[in-house]
């Protein structure tokens, strides 16, 4: 029973992406949406490839049998889309600062894997960058809150990009301490460290049943 | 070493335990603001359709009033006048020279009191001194009415300098009316005094008054009231030309100063 369950949680990076694409499939998404649709679709063939290296690894030739490379690829394409969608929703709040975050992390790109560590690192996925894009994000949306706490209130308080920020803020806020010390637990820690990676799957099942919620009622409106 | 992993562990667990519930107190804190706000502006909303609903009863009651006032008067005084003139002339008698005659000047006194109400009537629904000679004769020509027939001394010192014409004219004319008629009915002023004065940029009408006026918070407890029309009157044709009104208590009685701006 607990292997099953094990198995459906190793699979949920997988899984819980079709909770949004289905609804995508329904419900044509407005423009101000595209980023997240577009994250939708490629954490979809990301996580699919993923999830398919690390559960036949034996399977592939030895330089292609990592997938860590493919986390660092999916933290950089999250950061870059919804950092697009909270600078597409034009709160006027922190714009400048908004803007300048997305060329920030391109610098901190190059400068990390220039000189400190490898991108296609077979070992080890790189904790530094996905701390920095949870953080990055964490600030993203807690600035879109700060915004909203100042805006006439409409008739509805739980907007589509409320969902979104939301889950998108969980997800995050969860996260940081893991990613920051994955590196180290695997080394120490190994059973832990994939124990706490339920946890990260759990809170990535979350984020996108927000994501679903977000595409939903932007059908309703 | 195994400490050291107990420590890390526990770090760990600790960091995603804060930081969740950090996330979900702000997330909380963010959600019962709005829900306060959301509620804050919908009662607004409803106090705002609350208060133009009272303003629509007001202006319709206000115009079934003067309907009836007007009805009042033809029935009461033009009507009683003609048929008893109408009676007069039904009582002269051929052949009866000097008593006709009397009769006949009676019937002809009693037409010309006819014309003279009907006349006035006329007036009191649309001032023609206004229209021709502007807000001054007119304010001057309604306090020396008011001033003859109620027997008190109402004095003018209008700026004639200074004098745009404007077309909400008659409007400030009716707030001036309906003022010094509140004044007569309800304060029971003997003395009142009109300044009017233009600056560029607006129209200042003063009324002062000895009798028992209003503060400006009586006035806005009076206005909300369903036997105040007359003051619900005012303050709807002050809000439509944009003014304000400002009543207050003085040493020597009460005034009232209405600002109306120029254009």
């Amino acid at each position: 029973m607990l292997s099953i369950l094990q198995e459906i949680l190793d699979w949920s990076e997988v899984w819980a992406l079709f909770i949004p694409v289905s609804i995508l499939l329904y419900i044509k998404q407005p423009a101000i949406h595209k980023p997240v649709v577009l994250y939708t679709w490629s954490a979809l063939f990301i996580n699919i490839l993923t999830d398919i290296i690390w559960k036949f690894r034996m399977l592939f030739p030895v330089n292609l049998s990592s997938n860590n490379s493919l986390y660092n690829l999916h933290s950089v394409l999250t950061f870059f889309l919804f950092s697009s969608f909270f600078i597409g929703l034009n709160q006027p709040f922190l714009v400048k600062i908004k803007k300048v975050l997305p060329f920030i992390f391109i610098v901190f790109i190059f400068v990390n894997f220039g000189f400190f560590e490898n991108f296609f690192d077979y070992w080890r996925l790189s904790s530094r960058l996905l701390s920095v894009e949870a953080i990055l994000l964490l600030f993203y949306s807690l600035s879109y809150f700060l915004f909203k706490v100042h805006e006439s209130v409409n008739v509805n308080i739980f907007t589509t990009d409320f969902w979104i920020a939301t889950g998108l803020g969980l997800y995050v806020a969860v996260n940081f301490f893991i990613f920051l010390l994955y590196n180290e637990l695997t080394i120490h820690m190994i059973n832990f460290a994939i124990n706490l990676w339920n946890v990260h799957n759990i809170s990535y099942i979350v984020f996108n049943l927000f994501i679903a919620k977000g595409f939903y009622e932007s059908g309703k409106h | 070493m195994n400490l050291v992993n107990i420590d890390i562990r526990l770090f760990v667990v600790v960091g995603i335990a804060a930081m969740l519930l950090l996330f979900i107190s702000f997330l909380l804190v963010f959600i019962f603001t709005q829900r306060k706000k959301l509620q804050y502006q919908t009662s607004l909303q409803n106090l705002n359709e609350k208060q133009q609903l009272q303003l629509i009863e007001a202006a319709i009651k206000s115009e079934e009033t003067e309907r009836h006032r007007i009805a009042e008067a033809l029935h009461d005084e033009v009507g009683a006048i003609l048929a008893s003139s109408k009676l007069h002339f039904h009582s002269i008698k051929p052949g009866s020279g000097e008593y006709n005659e009397s009769i006949y000047n009676k019937a002809k006194e009693l037409l010309d009191d006819g014309i003279k109400k009907v006349r006035n009537i006329s007036h009191s629904l649309h001032s023609a001194i206004l229209q021709e000679f502007g807000l001054n004769e007119a304010i001057n020509h309604f306090a020396s009415k008011i001033a003859h027939e109620s027997l008190i001394e109402v004095t003018t010192t209008l700026d004639r300098e200074h004098h745009y014409s404007m077309k909400n004219d008659i409007s400030i004319y009716r707030i001036v009316q309906e003022l010094l008629n509140n004044m007569l009915t309800h304060a029971n002023a003997t003395k009142i005094h009109i300044i009017s004065e233009y600056t560029s940029q607006k129209l200042i009408v003063k009324i002062s008054h000895n009798g028992k006026g209003l503060t400006q918070q009586r006035f806005e407890e009076l206005r909300f009231e369903k036997n105040g029309l007359g003051l619900k009157n005012i303050q709807n044709r002050v809000i439509f030309l944009k003014g304000e009104l400002h009543f207050s208590k003085q040493a020597a009685g009460y005034q009232v100063d209405i600002y109306i701006p120029i254009n």
